[in-house]
């Protein structure tokens, strides 16, 4: 009876058990509006039309996609390529001027304290939507993707936390260095961005995440329709689907590809703008919640 | 005396040079994006027209912030706006809380690992693509009604339908954020001291009781800064989500403070310095509420998160 092998088996606690079963619940409750999504890309109408819901796709097509990237004048290459250049110059002039200022704001220097302030100021406090508008028309800057640029560039919180990184590192070592000739250039180039590097990689990520998602200046500052990132594109090519909807306006129109229909491309669109932070998530996933974390002891 | 004095101050400035030229872009930055358009609030207190500018405007005093007590679709707003973050607090709020106990409680760590995965993700994700997976899903022609057609219920819109819309919002919402949010709760636990789970197991507390007397009062501290942060932000409801999920059917239910400065100022003629009272009426708000949470939390629990 008393088999001490059995007794090491780990033994299920009610909480253990109710929460395996509301997680696992959860779980499904995220991944299955996902899984819907990709399931409808990849059908085709008639599949989509005979049976609405289906685990998988009933007849497999890539043709939504195809209309997508390459029917559709190209649109979306032109909105992919938007957003990745935004992203990678924003990202690294976001985080080069945040890691100078950081690194300048971890050190002691006459007028320090008032800079500061000035900055911790304008968590609380901003100019709001039309006096940016305006001064943004004013700098002849409307409809162009270096605004998009230059206003993700910057985030207060991440330089506060940075600040406190550079200043949780020893100053032994910089003063050695001072003594040996290097200045504060030297020092910030060569000793203390190698140390915080993992830090500067972590608000890399969130300042990239921050430009793939930015979808409100886009929208208000993008006004040719030449011009577009992949959020707006989105947005842009639901609404137009939903409206055709209302007056069947694809089904009659007897298109080249027949087997697109509008909520697969809906779909495929949705799929694709999301596909890059898909990919990547699961791996970096360990970095963005450090980030996350090293914000949230700090406050 | 006063000479050396200046000097010496010269001197630390010139000492001190590099860490400038380090700053100096931020600063730019900061003068242009965030100082610069401040003087734009003075519009809130103007009759702001393009041709004479800001500064050339006539003055008018209050009138633009009387106005929003008279203008019903502002009022409306700032109605929807306090139920439906009062609805959060109540509805969203606790939920990542309860979750990050679950995942504490949950054996396997290969598990726990790949659950977090999936509950941290879709806070990666834009409200733009979020709106659209639940609309693909909830919407008339949704999985979610293709269910209830089998089950013998009738279809519902619940994207277009007036009571279930708000809730919807909640609901959402909280599948986007709820783990992500989770992780900090998350964090304070693991925090939280060993011994005093075996002291109350030698006291023979069932994991319930644990959870009660040892896991929420290690995590208070947390949960008081998170509840500041989100009595603070109280006149923000949620534009993105809003704005993404919003149609002509719900409206005046769902039309908050943010979605109404947007569309009085891109929907119809323009007003700029009743926009931007309204936007400043909500900041002022904020502020305060933010003032009064953490005075209020202090007073109860001894701790606020401004010392």
């Amino acid at each position: 009876m008393k088999n001490p092998k059995i007794k090491k088996r780990h033994k299920w606690q009610g909480t253990e058990i109710f929460s395996v079963i509301v997680l696992t619940i959860i779980a499904i409750l995220i991944v299955v509006p996902f899984w819907n999504a990709v399931v409808i890309s990849l059908e085709t109408s008639a599949a989509f039309s005979r049976k609405p819901f289906s685990w998988l796709p009933g007849e497999f097509t890539l043709a939504n996609y195809d209309y997508l990237l390459f029917q559709n004048s190209g649109a979306m290459i032109t909105a992919y390529k938007a957003t990745i250049g935004i992203t990678v110059v924003g990202t690294f002039l976001g985080m080069l001027v945040s890691v100078m200022g950081a690194y300048a704001f971890s050190r002691k220097f006459p007028g320090k304290k008032f800079f500061f302030m000035a900055m911790l100021f304008t968590m609380f406090f901003g100019g709001g939507l039309i006096p940016t508008y305006l001064l943004i028309k004013g700098m002849g800057l409307l409809d162009t993707y270096t605004i998009l640029v230059l206003l993700g560039m910057i985030s207060t919180y991440n330089i506060i936390i940075m600040k406190n990184g550079f200043e949780s590192t020893p100053m032994d070592l910089q003063e050695a260095a001072m003594i040996d000739g290097a200045n504060d250039l030297t020092v910030f180039a060569k000793i203390m961005l190698p140390l915080q590097k993992p830090l500067i990689a972590t608000f890399s990520l969130f300042t990239a995440v921050g430009y793939w998602n930015s979808w409100y200046w886009p929208m208000l500052l993008l006004s040719s329709g030449d011009k577009t990132v992949l959020q707006l594109f989105l947005r842009s090519i639901v609404n137009a689907l939903t409206s055709q909807e209302g007056t069947k306006n694809m089904a009659a129109s007897g298109q080249a590809f027949q087997n697109t229909f509008s909520q697969g491309v809906k779909m495929a669109a949705v799929f694709a703008v999301m596909l890059p932070i898909m990919v990547v998530y699961p791996f970096l996933q360990k970095y963005f919640v450090k980030g996350m974390l090293v914000g949230a002891v700090k406050m | 005396m006063e000479a050396t004095k200046k000097k010496s101050k010269l001197l630390e400035i010139w000492k001190a040079r590099y860490l400038y030229i380090l700053l100096l872009p931020l600063l730019v930055w900061l003068a242009v994006f965030c100082y610069a358009p401040m003087y734009g609030v003075l519009m809130a207190f103007k009759n702001y027209s393009a041709k004479l500018g800001v500064l050339g405007s006539p003055w008018v005093g209050l009138q633009h912030f009387k106005r929003i007590f008279i203008t019903p679709d502002a009022m409306r707003s700032i109605n929807n706006t306090i139920v439906i973050s009062a609805s959060r607090l109540l509805f969203e709020f606790p939920m990542p809380i309860i979750m990050a106990i679950m995942i504490t409680e949950m054996p396997g760590n290969r598990t726990k690992k790949i659950y977090q995965t999936i509950f941290t993700f879709p806070h990666f994700l834009s409200w733009v693509v979020v709106a659209n997976i639940v609309t693909n899903f909830m919407a008339q022609g949704g999985a979610i009604n293709i269910l209830l057609d089998n089950l013998g219920f009738e279809k519902i819109n619940f994207l277009t339908t007036k009571p279930l819309f708000r809730p919807l919002l909640y609901i959402t919402s909280n599948w986007k954020e709820m783990g992500w949010s989770a992780i900090i709760y998350m964090a304070a636990i693991a925090g939280i001291d060993t011994t005093l789970y075996e002291a109350a197991k030698v006291d023979g507390a069932t994991r319930l009781k644990q959870i009660w007397h040892v896991t929420l009062p290690g995590i208070l501290s947390t949960i008081v800064i998170m509840f500041i942060l989100q009595v603070g932000g109280m006149m923000n409801a949620g534009f993105d989500q809003v704005f993404n999920l919003r149609n002509s059917a719900v409206k005046d239910i769902s039309q908050i403070l943010d979605t109404y400065v947007y569309d009085i100022t891109f929907l119809s003629t323009p007003n700029y310095g009743f926009s931007t009272a309204v936007g400043l009426f909500k900041s002022v708000i904020n502020f305060f509420l933010l003032f009064l949470a953490n005075t209020v939390t202090k007073k109860i629990s001894g701790q606020g998160m401004f010392a």
